[in-house]
């Protein structure tokens, strides 16, 4: 096969830059956010990009979940046609988890803080780093 | 016969998204994903938590059909979508690396549902890869399953009335599993 590798795009999980720009982001992502317990970026059929905190075994089972509640979130919002979902919320007694898509891309990230946060805050934090994130990706294809 | 939850299980590709789309009466529910997975199955989404249509069976007997997705990564869905079937269609694609084996490992995860209701095996795109054909299929169930009835088809999941056929023969399995309990019961 002597096809042109490079028209094919090389998927997000196992692409080293783009593993490396997810990295970046989660370390700038936990500077700012001490309530951060816990973020992983996805792509969104459920493989680990990148992730910080937690052992592989358990970032590749979140990994999964949350592209099954992102899609569910995704089709609940297709059916009542509201529009595109923004951002999925599991409030729980000791924290909370918020996941959001990565504008423009086919990729996830979900985030664990604990209930010091305010929700507020934690979804400010979360979009910033969703939208860096797809900055760094852009300017790579680009 | 009051409600029935049929699960639509087998490996990425088989043709569960498919299949329900074909035999639903109302507008399926999707969860698709763009798939990045191409060596697994060449396609360009996958179902990354469940898909949902209804079928109407005899006169007013509702059929919730739900399909899983098939790769093992997902299986915490496998188990909550488990809880609530009396009834599987595992379908495995003939041109699937080692379908035999997919067979396998899905009526090890499934077979259960034999006991809950019953099962049917439908082996898809046999026209893309003839074989193995359907007895190397029906060998290996008596040997994983021995003594119980699992009806196997070629099928096309696109084709409804292919995967009405096998959904009935589901049923039927259903309703005489439900029969024989209510008679131990009234017996006992
Ligand atoms: N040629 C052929 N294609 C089929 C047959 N059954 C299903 N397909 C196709 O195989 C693909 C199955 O994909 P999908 O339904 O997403 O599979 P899933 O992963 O099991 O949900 C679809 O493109 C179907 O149109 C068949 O019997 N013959
Ligand atoms: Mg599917």
């Amino acid at each position: 096969m002597t096809e042109q590798v490079s028209a094919q795009q090389v998927s997000a999980h196992k692409d080293p830059v783009v593993i490396a720009f997810a990295n970046e982001v989660l370390d700038g992502f936990s500077d700012v956010c001490k309530s951060l317990r816990y973020a992983t970026f996805l792509t969104d059929d459920g493989f680990e990009v990148a992730s910080i905190a937690g052992d592989e075994k358990q970032n590749r089972r979140v990994a999964s979940m949350a592209s099954s509640m992102q899609a569910l979130g995704d089709a609940v919002a297709r059916d009542l046609r509201i529009g595109g979902a923004e951002y999925i919320i599991i409030a729980a007694e000791t924290g909370y988890v918020i996941q959001m898509r990565v504008p423009e891309h086919a990729m996830v990230l979900a985030a664990h803080f604990d209930a010091a946060e305010t929700v507020g805050k934690a979804l400010s934090v979360a979009r910033l780093a969703a939208s860096n994130m797809r900055t760094m990706v852009q300017e790579k294809a680009a | 016969m009051a409600e029935h939850v049929i699960l639509f299980a087998g490996p990425m590709g088989a043709g569960k998204t498919t299949a329900i789309e074909s035999l639903s009466e109302i507008e399926t529910i999707r969860t698709e994903a763009t798939n990045t997975d191409r060596e697994t199955a060449d396609k360009d989404t996958t179902t990354v938590a469940l898909d949902y249509g209804e079928i109407t069976v005899g006169d007013d007997d509702k059929v919730r059909l739900y399909g899983v997705p098939g790769q093992r990564r997902f299986n915490f869905m496998w188990t909550i979508l488990k809880e609530r079937a009396v009834g599987l269609v595992l379908l495995v694609n003939n041109d699937a690396a080692d379908p035999i084996r997919e067979l396998d490992e899905f009526l090890e995860e499934f077979g259960e549902l034999h006991e809950k209701g019953g099962i049917v095996v439908c082996v898809t795109r046999s026209d893309v890869a003839p074989t193995p054909y359907l007895d190397k299929y029906a060998e290996r169930i008596r040997e994983v399953m021995p003594g119980r009835m699992i009806p196997v088809f070629t099928a096309d999941a696109r084709n409804g009335d292919q995967m009405r056929t096998a959904l009935m023969s589901l049923i039927a399995n259903i309703e005489i599993t439900a029969m024989i309990a209510d008679n131990q019961e009234r017996a006992a």
